[in-house]
């Protein structure tokens, strides 16, 4: 590669002329120049753990360089314990749960309060876990973590609250269409769990319209206890001080025990079929696919060379450099074959061209293929890999970023050593790795197709990929939105 | 790391002007940060500036040159943000495999792609059979150039040093272009940098065009408050080139050539019009010298022209909407000065004093209690470098509608005009404003951002301290006074996006 660079100088002075692409020329240098330079050195800072109040796990790192404390706590509780029949309830707790006051004052005062000091608490729940979050200024924290302790612990979860959210809900439920990729994405996640699948299902007019402020008092209190709650919490405090702090406001909250509902374990039930959405939009949504691995698969490190390979280390990946880069049929695409609770995804997913649509399955379906017949290129698997060792560092710029890492790997059961031998496992896996994993978790023959778009546009028709079905979404609207209209 | 998909490259357009509120320091911490700082220039005008962190062995660096589209002219429309994306193209040496071969085709791919493009314009005119045998001959020739071309090579190399967060962005008022990396890599950030700066090919033109053109669609076509953005600036600015999108007018992407390509870099693209922030755990002492030696023969141009066209005041209403795909949404904007006119530091406040939180003024009332609305926000728009709009947006709740909605808004506005606002209401925007900008230090790539855009903009970084005096200037007599002046009738441009009827059910 290396060349004279004064020739080029000097050829290229005449050709800039000639050739718009090249818009200015001085002396060129290429990085292969540079001596490979010293290694970075880092120890990520040791995180203190001790236990608050009675059960309650604290993981600590101080941060002196601003005068700021921010705080998450995680606990186990979401929307796969919820009944069926009241899909929403879990929302419906995590939202109120910061909005519907507690037993010392309102939900207004909270935000008047809290907004008065600059301070943040916010809560939410998702699928398994809840988080409560806090970020203030140091000066305020004893007053804001007493808020935040009595949001945790007891709050009142008033009417008016539950009402204002129930019709928020409603509203998003009538906009939940309005966006052609989450179309698109909503109806792949619909057939690759089932609608009735707690990995699925959707919330409803008639769901949120079952659910009582009972349920959410409920909920509740089944989920919230000490020995569910891990707090990280980093910024300019002592280690003494944190103690004091959270031992004084979580000295009352009594421990108990939880029983989680059991989780219907997911069916592999799903159909090689083309799913087609009509939506007046510009260009084409598509999801491809079918079930991916358990988390904590003994072969995520080779899954995870893989994916960046196949569709996850942007234009380093087979799908973008053909799609977007060679080709310009698209803006971005994505893929790889992901991890779940009990099962993940393994997806494609991208908007591109409608009137390239056929074009782009069969590269789709070509390069899948391509990582099955074949070892990945050396350079390929070089790239793949330095990439994850020499940006891992980045995994510990914020302290805060630290902890939630951490208290996250321990909550979804990962080994305590997870990230110490993170490089080495890495660095472990082979080509040929790359190659059994590609064949034994993609499938191209069992995936299906979601594609949302107007078919008018479309090059090719879909039938040429699989029976097609259409999917009617006036039809899905029509049901959800059955019950209680949202009132004035 | 796990399951970390990083960030989606080129995102593109963006709009920066909601960091403004962000700007503004205490007492306390300007000094620290003086402490921290250091700026050093370069003889043929660029500025470098760097602030010390050394706790985590990695640094971001974000560049800026002013220059966005707001620069544009009708028929160029797009073509900043399109540059952007030809700055990751590569060099004569970074990016090809035999350049002296992979030039004699690109000539031939650049003079065809003109004449494409040429034809094109003529519309129906146009000769629909030589268009199509070009078309083809053009296929050839870029299969041809391939065969030399080393694909993404700019990004294979930083993804091999472990860089994150490669990326670049477009807005009406800047250009930036952005990268984080471990530590040891800051020589071949000096070399990759100044080698994109000095020595950009712009290959592969017409493919990225094609991309541009599907960025546009889903970013801005298929997204409903999106497209009723650009229809609304659209209408809000009938001469300043603020009202075009930043993405470009669809027509212009497709026949803008790598001629105006070309000619739009060597205009703007010089040493004296760019900013460099580097935030992170680089000594600026060992810094400076690689600096030097890879940025200094980057030769300076002349000053950028200067806007001549200001937008005429408004003489009365504008009203547009558009039908979509889409439950409806609502956007409001009236015409007001930017900074460093004191009306730009109050309207500011007056943004906060309405939708800051649930606390705030629009949200307590017509989100919590009346529940016309499901969001709101007000903040400044689409740009800072010239007078600009205050924007008001909001997404009504069925059944109530955008009507309702607008009027239960204009009733806040006309308060702001009699009532004067209350002093703990006043010092509690004070206070966010504070906070937020100690928040921000909290990172390299938002310390690095910030310094770049100060320093591009007002030439002088410190400049970011000066903005919470002027906020705490603000009176509540200030408040009446600005929204008396701005909140009128005559001031407004209103948008609407309503559901296309065939698609209206329940």
């Amino acid at each position: 590669m290396a060349k004279n660079k004064f020739k080029i100088f000097s050829s290229l002075l005449i050709s800039a002329i000639l050739c718009a692409s090249v818009i200015a020329v001085y002396a060129q240098r290429h990085p292969s120049e540079l001596k490979k330079p010293e290694p970075i050195k880092f120890t990520p800072p040791s995180i203190q753990k001790f236990n608050v109040g009675k059960g309650i796990l604290v993981y600590y790192l101080e941060d002196k360089e601003l005068p700021l404390v921010s705080m998450s706590g995680y606990f186990k509780s979401g929307s796969l314990y919820e009944a069926p029949d009241k899909t929403g309830l879990a929302s419906l707790t995590g939202t109120v749960m910061r909005t519907g006051g507690t037993s010392k004052m309102t939900g207004d005062q909270i935000d008047e309060e809290l907004e008065f000091l600059a301070a943040r608490i916010e809560t939410g729940l998702g699928s398994e876990f809840g988080t409560a979050s806090l970020s203030c200024l140091k000066k305020d924290l004893s007053r804001v973590l007493e808020i935040y302790a009595d949001i945790v612990t007891s709050p009142v979860f008033s009417q008016d609250k539950i009402d204002l959210a129930k019709n928020q809900l409603k509203e998003s439920i009538r906009r939940r269409w309005d966006m052609p990729m989450s179309v698109a994405n909503l109806i792949f996640n619909e057939k690759l769990y089932g609608a009735e699948s707690p990995y699925a299902r959707r919330t409803s007019f008639s769901s949120l319209d079952k659910i009582t402020r009972e349920d959410l008092v409920a909920f509740h209190k089944k989920y919230l206890a000490p020995n569910n709650l891990i707090i990280g919490i980093t910024g300019d405090i002592s280690s003494s001080e944190v103690k004091n702090l959270l031992n004084t406001v979580f000295k009352d909250w009594n421990p108990k025990k939880i029983e989680f509902p059991p989780v219907p374990a997911v069916k592999d039930e799903v159909k090689r079929l083309v799913y087609y959405v009509s939506k007046d939009t510009p260009q084409a949504n598509i999801f491809l696919g079918h079930l991916g691995v358990r988390r904590n698969n003994p072969d995520e490190f080779k899954l995870e060379v893989m994916n960046y390979v196949l569709g996850g280390g942007g234009f380093g990946s087979r799908l973008m450099r053909e799609l977007r880069s060679n080709r310009g049929l698209t803006y971005g695409i994505y893929g790889g074959v992901y991890e779940g609770r009990d099962r993940g995804q393994f997806a494609i997913g991208s908007t591109l061209r409608a009137e390239s649509i056929g074009e782009s399955i069969s590269l789709i379906e070509d390069i899948v293929k391509s990582m099955q017949a074949d070892l990945i290129k050396d350079e390929e698997m070089e790239e793949a890999k330095n990439y994850m060792i020499n940006s891992f560092v980045f995994n510990f710029e914020s302290k805060a970023a630290i902890l939630s890492q951490k208290i996250y790997l321990s909550l979804l059961g990962y080994p305590e050593d997870y990230l110490e031998k993170y490089i080495d496992n890495i660095k472990k896996v082979t080509k040929d790795d790359v190659l059994n994993v590609a064949k034994r978790y993609m499938d191209t023959g069992r995936m299906m197709i979601v594609v949302v778009g107007d078919k008018k546009r479309f090059e090719k028709p879909l039938e040429n990929f699989g029976k097609v079905e259409e999917i009617n979404l006036q039809s899905i609207i029509d049901k959800e939105r059955t019950g209680a209209t949202p009132v004035k | 790391m796990k399951k970390s998909i990083r960030m989606s490259k080129k995102l593109g357009v963006y709009s920066f002007f909601l960091f403004l509120l962000f700007f503004s320091v205490s007492l306390l911490f300007s000094q620290d940060i003086e402490s921290k700082v250091k700026i050093h220039k370069l003889g043929n005008g660029l500025t470098f500036i760097f602030m010390e962190r050394h706790e985590v062995p990695v640094f971001s660096a974000v560049y800026g040159f002013k220059v966005g589209s707001v620069d544009e002219v009708p028929g160029i429309t797009g073509l900043a943000h399109l540059f952007e994306h030809m700055a990751f193209k590569g060099t004569p040496r970074i990016g090809t495999s035999d350049y002296e071969k992979e030039k004699v085709v690109m000539e031939k791919v650049d003079k065809l792609g003109a004449e494409i493009s040429k034809e094109l314009v003529k519309g129906d005119l146009a000769n629909k059979e030589k268009i199509e045998k070009m078309k083809k001959e053009m296929a050839e020739l870029e299969k041809e150039q391939k065969k030399y071309i080393v694909k993404d090579e700019i990004d294979k190399i930083y993804s091999n040093a472990g860089g994150v967060g490669l990326n670049a962005g477009t807005g009406t008022d800047v250009t930036s272009y952005l990268i984080s990396l471990p530590s040891n890599q800051f020589e071949l950030f000096c070399l990759m940098e100044s080698e994109r700066m000095k020595n950009a090919v712009l290959r592969e033109f017409y493919t990225e065009r094609g991309v541009v053109q599907e960025e546009r669609k889903q970013t801005t076509e298929a997204v409903p408050m999106r497209q009723l953005s650009e229809v609304f600036t659209a209408a809000a600015f009938i001469a300043h080139p603020y009202g075009h999108p930043v993405v470009g007018w669809a027509s212009d992407i497709n026949s803008v050539t790598l001629e105006e390509a070309a000619a739009f870099k060597s205009k703007y693209y010089t040493p004296n019009n760019c900013v460099v922030g580097i935030a992170g755990d680089i000594y600026p002492e060992k810094a400076i010298p690689l600096i030097e030696k890879y940025f200094a023969d980057f030769p300076p141009g002349p000053e950028p022209p200067i806007l001549r066209t200001t937008e005429p005041k408004q003489l009365g209403e504008r009203r547009v909407k558009i039908e979509f795909d889409a439950e409806p949404q609502i956007l409001i904007g009236f015409h007001k000065p930017t900074f460093p006119h004191k009306h730009a530091y109050v309207m500011d406040v007056v943004a906060s004093i309405l939708t800051s939180g649930r606390s705030s003024r629009l949200y307590k009332d017509l989100v919590k209690a009346k529940q016309l609305a499901v969001s709101i926000s007000a903040y400044s728009g689409p740009g800072v470098r010239y007078d600009n709009l205050f924007i008001i947006s909001a997404t009504p709740r069925f059944p109530h509608t955008n009507e309702e909605l607008e009027k239960a808004i204009y009733e806040h506005l006309e308060k702001l005009k009699v009532e004067p606002v209350e002093a703990k209401e006043l010092e509690k925007i004070k206070n966010q404003i504070e906070a937020s900008y100690i928040r921000s230090l909290s990172s390299n790539f938002g310390m690095a951002f910030r310094l770049m855009r100060e320093q591009l903009f007002y030439g002088d970084w410190k400049n970011m301290m000066r903005y919470k005096d002027e906020i705490i200037k603000v009176k509540p007599e200030d408040i009446i006074e600005a929204a008396k002046e701005y909140f009128t009738d005559q001031n407004r441009t209103v948008a609407f996006l309503l559901k296309k009827q065939k698609d209206i059910k329940k």
